[in-house]
């Protein structure tokens, strides 16, 4: 053997790391993002304030928008702020409990992999778990909802809203969700369409500075923030007749490159002639309908105008294109009776505070979609956890296998969530959260709705203070953080620097290529 | 000293560059095979672990499939790069079992090395792996294959399920193997000689992020991840005659640098008249064939949507050429890219259309896509994966693709074999003893192709983290007496169940793998293995500097 010359396969560039320091960085940076967010739970979250390079502020309490704003190395990290994204896309909520929730799963991993247990085996443990807690979730820990009752649905969505800013303005957001999510449900069609609600589609959000946040209201149709073309159109229609275009009122040059010669004057007066006569008939088309309001998603030009007023026409136009589906939808083609899509207004003083009422109202908007969607739900304040994590601690007990450990680990996992709650509001965690599993273990039947009240810290049956949040939420939670610690937990392997050198592999290649040719050139010399 | 050899070497040569010969490239190859091995040995088997890869943007794949790991390295060394063109090759021809070949490649060359250092010429050691190939290909035919002519769906079943049992859907394999046995089949055509054929292309797999695992599902029909051009088209049409166009719908231009040149104002008129008329024209003879659903690659502007409206058609924009190729496929159309024919005449016919039971705007899971249910010419499905986050959705979608490829090939092979290292144990066995009654020179060389097959089954026990000698010793007790002992023949299926640490009947256990790609593994490995092994020369030129380093 040749011995000492080494083998170079790999891109030098190229770094890897293998085995137990893998998954233990793994968790760890995985734990690290869940820190960051940690204080954003409960009623007593506190606001994050973040800057971007440019020197824009944003400042919430939503764990998806600050995870949004923040940058990461790691790839595992990169990992944990997307399922923050899929859940507020599936959901719209509960985006903070599943990163706290996920990263409290893979630092209960810890343990087992010290231990020398298999993540395969872990993670088949997790799966099993998994199935469960959906299983009793639904079966045994959540009860149904009547979606008619208004008062009750502007109470849970209130609930959900507890850890926003304005608790004031938390009265006017539920009733707005709700009228908004009732505005645009659509039900189950007779041609197999399922029920829908397209709240991005049809329900708008339009932020007015100025008055105060009682000001905000649901509008019982559409608001377009557009003024009239002309300023001696109507302002006011009653009973109109809408025609919506997609095209613009204004003479349009061909799509080939033209060049006229004109060699009489008579010609170029013609020319314009002609596209005097254009636009005339093209108006003259759509006045034959006789409509009292023409909206254009294009442009109108100042002949176009002059026809139409004089018809008594008013006109809107370069709407944006989801505004004309709004439209569209709303009118339905006939008289504005009963509309299904609607835009909200919102007022607040600051430009900064409406963004924030947005967001919240956003939120609102999604409980109270999951809700009409899903009609179930569980407790809030930690409750829901802590008896799925109680049930499931038992059921595990029965299991005889290895997998009885991490089993029970994930149950333990679920504690996290009313731990961090207890934390949050500054009360002494260990004797609270003992006294909250001592309830839990009671035999009543409704024994496993106590929960944490997030401002006290005291425990309180979420039952009788009427403290509710949607299933699908919680179910989302727990799928989207299990999986993703199954993700994590399975690799046990990091290459970077793999594939498509770019412009600094190239360079470091050229810059090898220099040094290997003056190489020889030495040696010949010794 | 090597330091100066090398320089010598580069000034007989000629041109400046590094040249090694005999032992030394042998070595060196054989050094850089192992570590390729290396590299993928951990995902290995059902309790195989991912890797996460990431790359200089910070880009992330995480996967456990051996091709795309070794894809996406970036790996220099020229014997190595054989083996990561093998592990491709096997994925395209097999689709699975990418790890295991590159494993035995591996493992054939570290023996081979060892043959060697015992003097025994490279060409001796070729042939007698040639040899032992071919013997082991006609064993496993003899007598490990499962017939499964009945296609008792258990076994296809098991047979995808085995294939998932290493990847991250593994423990949703019941959930998963099930839909890849149905979507194939739903893909299912004749070929013309009684048989049929599985095209697991037509097979379209979708992803999105949200929910979880189990709520992925099977479409029966083709899935477009497109919505129809226009609010006010129909979200629904039954009897669908559609067309597949390669062309926009635009009013119609010039190309660049044409001028037109007009004398007076009416021609400005007719030119601009004609340049909508084109199209307009175009549409009308589409829709006068009778197509109801306008499928395009391009886009459609406005006017020529208002003409789909108002003609009640359906009208989708900026689909992917693939989609299109095979929708055409399904529905007996054609994809068509020019609307002229060779007389230069623009003209459509009814013949090019394609046609659907229904076609419909549907909300799956969350997303709005257009499926195409029941299409004439062949049935279609999608599959929709939903998953945490896009990582675990890329995933996923490997590992169904595998899954797919490993029941299109127990479908058209219609031969299975035990999985869990029973063949491997079983060939090492036979082919033991048949070297034994080899009186050549090859017959060192069978027996360590042989020796080298036990590689996979020890690495499935090292990575399950079980006693590995043991196990194997096990095992080869079996397969030995079921090949002498005519009354313990049912001994020759079993092989490594890795959860327990023991060995068991894998043709009860129902841990099956397809006979084809049993085959293929071993052939491909056992030719790249050779490839690399005829080297015993390699000149690696030095890149030619650039001119201003250049002239001493």
């Amino acid at each position: 053997m040749s011995g000492g010359t080494p083998v170079i396969v790999l891109n030098q560039n190229t770094k890897r790391e293998q085995g137990r320091k893998v998954q233990l960085t793994n968790i760890q940076s995985a734990k690290t993002v869940a820190d960051v967010i940690r204080t954003c739970l409960g009623p007593q979250a506190m606001l994050k304030m973040l800057m971007d390079p440019m020197g824009g502020i944003v400042m919430t309490n939503d764990g998806n928008a600050i995870l949004r704003e923040i940058t990461v190395q790691h790839p595992a990290a990169k990992s944990m702020i997307e399922i923050a994204r899929t859940q507020d896309e599936e959901v719209g909520d509960g985006t903070t409990s599943v990163i706290i929730l996920a990263g409290e799963i893979l630092a209960v991993s810890t343990a087992f992999l010290e231990q020398s247990i298999h993540p395969t085996i872990i993670i088949t443990a997790y799966r099993q778990a998994l199935e469960d807690m959906l299983e009793m979730a639904s079966s045994r820990y959540s009860v149904d909802v009547d979606t008619n009752d208004t008062d009750k649905m502007h109470e849970l969505i209130r609930t959900c809203l507890g850890t926003r800013v304005h608790t004031q303005w938390n009265q006017v957001a539920c009733r707005i969700a709700l009228d908004a999510v009732r505005t645009v449900h659509k039900e189950r069609g007779s041609d197999g369409q399922a029920q829908e609600i397209d709240i991005k589609r049809y329900a708008r959000i339009e932020k007015i500075p100025g008055g105060s946040i009682e000001d905000s209201c649901v509008l019982d149709g559409i608001m377009i923030n557009k003024d009239v073309v002309h300023p001696q159109m109507r302002r006011r229609i009653a009973n109109p007749r809408i025609v919506l275009l997609d095209c613009d009122l204004e003479y349009k040059k061909g799509e080939s490159q033209t060049n006229v010669e004109i060699r009489q004057e008579e010609d170029f007066t013609r020319l314009l002639q002609l596209e005097e006569e254009y636009i005339k008939t093209v108006c003259q088309a759509v006045l034959a309908v006789k409509p009292d309001l023409v909206i254009t998603e294009k442009g109108v030009s100042d002949l176009a105008q002059h026809y139409l007023v004089k018809a008594g026409v008013s006109v809107l136009r370069r709407l944006r294109r989801t505004d004309q589906w709004r439209v569209a939808r709303a009118i339905g083609a006939t008289i504005c009776r009963n509309p299904k899509a609607c835009t909200i207004v919102l007022r607040g003083p600051s430009k900064d505070i409406l963004n924030e009422m947005d967001r919240s109202l956003n939120d609102a908007l999604n409980v109270a979609r999951n809700i009409v969607l899903k009609p179930k739900l569980c407790p809030g304040g930690g409750a829901f956890e802590m008896a799925i994590a109680h049930a499931v601690s038992e059921k595990g007990k029965a299991l005889t296998t290895v997998h009885q450990g991490p089993y029970r680990a994930l149950a333990a996992a679920l504690e996290v969530i009313p731990r961090t709650l207890i934390q949050n509001c500054g009360a002494n965690v260990i004797r609270t959260l003992t006294a909250l599993r001592a309830k839990h273990a009671g035999t009543e039947p409704e024994d496993w709705m106590w929960g944490v009240d997030g401002e006290t810290g005291k425990l309180r049956h979420m039952k009788a203070d009427g403290i509710w949040e949607p299933l699908s939420v919680k179910n989302q939670v727990l799928k989207t953080a299990t999986e993703t610690a199954i993700l994590l937990l399975r690799i046990d392997d990091i290459v970077s620097g793999t594939k498509k050198g770019g412009v600094e592999g190239a360079a470091a290649a050229a810059k090898a290529a220099a040094n290997e040719a003056a190489q020889p050139a030495a040696g010949g010399d010794e | 000293s090597a330091m100066a050899g090398n320089a010598n070497t580069s000034n007989l040569l000629m041109v400046s560059g590094e040249r090694l010969t005999g032992e030394s490239v042998r070595h060196q190859n054989v050094v850089a095979a192992a570590s390729i091995a290396n590299i993928v040995k951990t995902s290995l088997g059902p309790v195989g672990l991912d890797k996460m890869l990431v790359d200089d943007v910070g880009d992330v794949t995480i996967t456990n499939d051996g091709a795309t790991i070794l894809k996406l390295l970036e790996v220099e060394h020229p014997a190595a790069k054989i083996l990561v063109e093998l592990a491709q090759l096997q994925d395209e021809e097999v689709g699975d079992g990418t790890t295991s070949v590159v494993l035995v490649a591996a493992e054939l060359l570290k023996n081979a090395e060892e043959l060697m250092s015992l003097k025994i010429h490279p060409t001796t050691i070729i042939s007698g792996y040639r040899l032992a190939c071919r013997e082991a290909v006609k064993f496993i035919n003899e007598r490990l294959v499962i017939s499964v002519d009945d296609l008792a769906r258990d076994n296809i079943v098991n047979a995808a399920k085995t294939s998932m049992s290493s990847k991250i859907i593994g423990c949703d394999a019941e959930l998963f193997a099930a839909m890849a046995v149905d979507a194939a089949m739903a893909v299912r055509v004749a070929d013309g000689k009684g048989g049929h054929r599985y095209p697991i292309k037509a097979v379209n797999v979708l992803k999105a992020h949200g929910g979880s695992t189990r709520d992925s599902v099977l479409i029966n029909g083709y899935a477009l991840n497109c919505t129809v051009g226009s609010v006010q088209m129909p979200k629904r049409i039954t009897n669908a005659k559609i067309a597949c166009l390669d062309f926009s719908l635009q009013k119609s231009k010039m190309k660049l640098g044409v001028q037109l040149v007009i004398e007076t104002p009416e021609q400005l008129e007719l030119m601009r008249a004609r340049e909508s008329d084109l199209t307009k024209e175009r549409v009308q003879k589409i829709m006068a064939s009778g197509a109801n659903v306008i499928l395009t690659t391009g886009s459609i502007d406005d006017l020529c949507m208002k003409y789909f409206v108002e003609a009640g058609a359906m009208a989708v924009r900026r689909c992917k050429k693939i989609d299109l190729k095979r929708i055409a496929k399904a529905t007996g159309g054609q994809f068509v890219v020019s609307m002229t024919n060779l007389e230069g005449e623009e003209s459509f016919d009814a013949s090019l259309l394609g046609q659907a039971e229904c076609v419909a705007q549907e909300r799956i899971s969350d997303d709005e896509l257009i499926v195409i249910r029941g299409p004439k010419a062949r049935s279609a499905a999608s599959i929709v994966l939903r998953g945490a986050n896009d990582f675990y959705c890329d995933e996923m979608e490997r590992s169904v693709h595998d899954a797919l490829c490993v029941v299109k090939r127990v479908l058209e092979g219609r031969q299975l074999v035990p999985g869990g290292g029973a063949v491997e144990v079983a060939l090492n066995i036979y082919l033991e003893n048949y070297a034994t009654s080899l009186a050549s020179r090859e017959q060192m060389a069978i027996a360590e192709f042989a020796r080298a097959l036990l590689c996979v089954p020890k690495q499935l026990a090292v990575n399950a983290a079980q006693d590995s000698t043991e196990l194997l010793a096990q095992l080869r007790a079996r397969h030995n007496a079921s090949q002498v002992k005519k009354d313990c023949a049912a001994y020759k299926w079993f092989g490594l169940d890795l959860q327990e640490g023991k060995v068991r009947d894998n043709k009860e256990a129902g841990v099956l793998e397809p006979a084809v790609s049993k085959i293929k593994s071993l052939k491909f490995a056992t030719e790249a293995a050779i490839t690399i092994l005829r080297i015993d020369d390699q000149i690696k030129l030095t890149p030619e500097a650039p001119p201003s380093h250049g002239g001493h």
